[in-house]
């Protein structure tokens, strides 16, 4: 028999989630991993948790923990392979199962490109995809027009940005990112080397960049068919961080501006100097901006960030009346906010910062393991 | 001590062959097992909190000669 039969993919379980399918997701991995990242949809998802290896020391056992009466049954693990094997226990029991290939892994690193709708006033051609990684809730994204794209902040598996079509495939002359990036290794060299397209990377000089890449500066403007992107200097979650403003309307703001939070300032251990741009970047630019400017972050916290539309944003003006950190008044009163809310940096953020700035990278396996788990780049809650 | 080299296995070997071993064994006898997935540690933790026939006496982290890190897993038959 052939065996895909038996398994199911990451965009295929997804889509399950997201439309509300009933379903059950047996998730086989130890506690630890279990308790720290789960699978996650637009609408809830039903759980049951039984390790891998209870099935292996007691078959009985485990099976008497299901439920009795459930939907589409999908068995999840770190890569794939203890959840392929109780899978084929369950079936071989009579229980229908499937397995998800890949597991976890595969869900971390599942790339979903979504078309951002299209405003009036947008000039003629310009196209703008955001492409979810939706196991990590990193956002990157893709400006076109006439033919030519930007990329922003890619992830390093490059296909998905290779492929966009509008129709036909389009050219990338720029790969951008807003920060040096500490949650995810990026494609941004390899793209921009394929494609012989420029790499940009602003502040990568303050952190000793081993790239040859361009640096922007506040107010330059890129110019794609009819497009302008102008860059902002927004200093806060690193000091080289910028947002990209594109067509006066879509701000591609990095880890500055999320939709439920501001960008952390506590990575580099001067979490008060960080604080104090970020209080500026906020009040003096940001604020500065038009209230109808729609907001495209790099992150988000949880997929109930994901509108209707399928795309992770807000209105300017929404945030600066939603987020806390817009109404702190005095810079010390914020500064001190932040310093609340400093929280241990996620494990293997110094090696992926270093692997980002040009440091020889590990191999894929190696990379995986740091990346795994949703990212952490928010600010955290005062406490 | 039997020793049982699971080294380049990803999960769900390493458990299923250890499993198989130590059903062979005398209570009191050990058995050491080398992998070298890091997800083996946490597993060999979870598996022994309901096995009813293996204990785990030690675990550790060591380099082989060619630089791999391998994780050993020190197990007893109840």
């Amino acid at each position: 028999m052939d065996e895909h039969v038996h398994d199911v993919s990451v965009a295929s379980l997804l889509a399950k989630i997201d439309r509300g399918d009933p379903l059950l997701v047996l998730d086989v991995r130890n506690d630890e991993e279990f308790e720290n990242w789960k699978i996650e949809g637009r609408r809830g998802v039903q759980f049951t948790h039984i390790p891998y290896f209870d099935f292996i020391e007691d078959e009985a056992a485990a099976m008497s923990k299901l439920p009795q009466q459930h939907g589409e049954l999908i068995v999840v693990c770190a890569k794939g392979g203890s959840s392929a094997m109780v899978a084929d226990l369950l079936r071989q029991s009579g229980v229908e199962a499937k397995n998800l290939d890949g597991g976890m892994v595969a869900y971390g690193e599942y790339l979903e490109p979504v078309r951002i709708p299209r405003a009036q006033s947008d000039p003629v051609g310009l196209e703008i995809w955001q492409i979810n990684r939706r196991g990590k809730g990193c956002l990157s994204y893709v400006v076109a027009c006439a033919g030519q794209a930007i990329v922003i902040d890619p992830s390093r598996n490059i296909t998905v940005y290779e492929k966009l079509t509008d129709p036909a495939p389009l050219k990338i002359i720029a790969v951008l990112e807003t920060h040096v990036h500490a949650d995810h290794v990026s494609g941004g060299p390899e793209l921009a080397a394929r494609h012989h397209a420029a790499y940009v990377v602003s502040g990568g000089s303050e952190f000793d960049m081993k790239y040859s890449a361009t640096a922007l500066k506040d107010g330059n403007t890129l110019t794609l068919g009819d497009v302008q992107i102008r860059v902002l200097e927004t200093p806060g979650h690193t000091p080289g961080s910028v947002c990209y403003l594109v067509a006066d309307r879509y701000l591609i703001s990095g880890d500055t501006l999320f939709t439920t939070s501001v960008g952390r300032p506590d990575l580099g251990g001067r979490t008060a100097d960080w604080a104090r741009s970020l209080f500026h970047t906020l009040r003096d630019k940001l604020s500065r901006l038009s209230p109808e400017v729609v907001v495209l972050p790099a992150h988000y916290a949880g997929a109930s960030e994901i509108g209707a539309n399928g795309i992770v944003s807000a209105r300017l003006a929404d945030l600066r009346h939603r987020l806390p950190e817009f109404s702190i008044d005095t810079e010390q009163a914020f500064i001190e906010t932040m310093l609340r809310a400093v929280r241990t940096p996620p494990a293997a953020y110094a090696d992926i910062i270093r692997t980002n700035l040009g440091s020889p990278a590990p191999d894929a396996a190696h990379i995986t393991e740091w990346e795994l788990g949703k990212n952490q780049c928010a600010a955290g809650t005062p406490h | 001590m039997k020793k049982l080299d699971v080294r380049g296995a990803k999960c769900p070997i390493p458990i299923v062959k250890a499993k198989k071993e130590i059903d062979q064994m005398q209570p009191g006898e050990t058995l050491e097992v080398l992998s070298t997935d890091p997800g083996s540690m946490p597993d060999f933790r979870g598996w022994v909190q309901t096995s009813k026939i293996a204990i785990l006496k030690e675990q550790r982290s060591e380099k082989d000669p060619g630089g791999q890190e391998v994780f050993v897993h020190v197990l007893e038959r109840k």
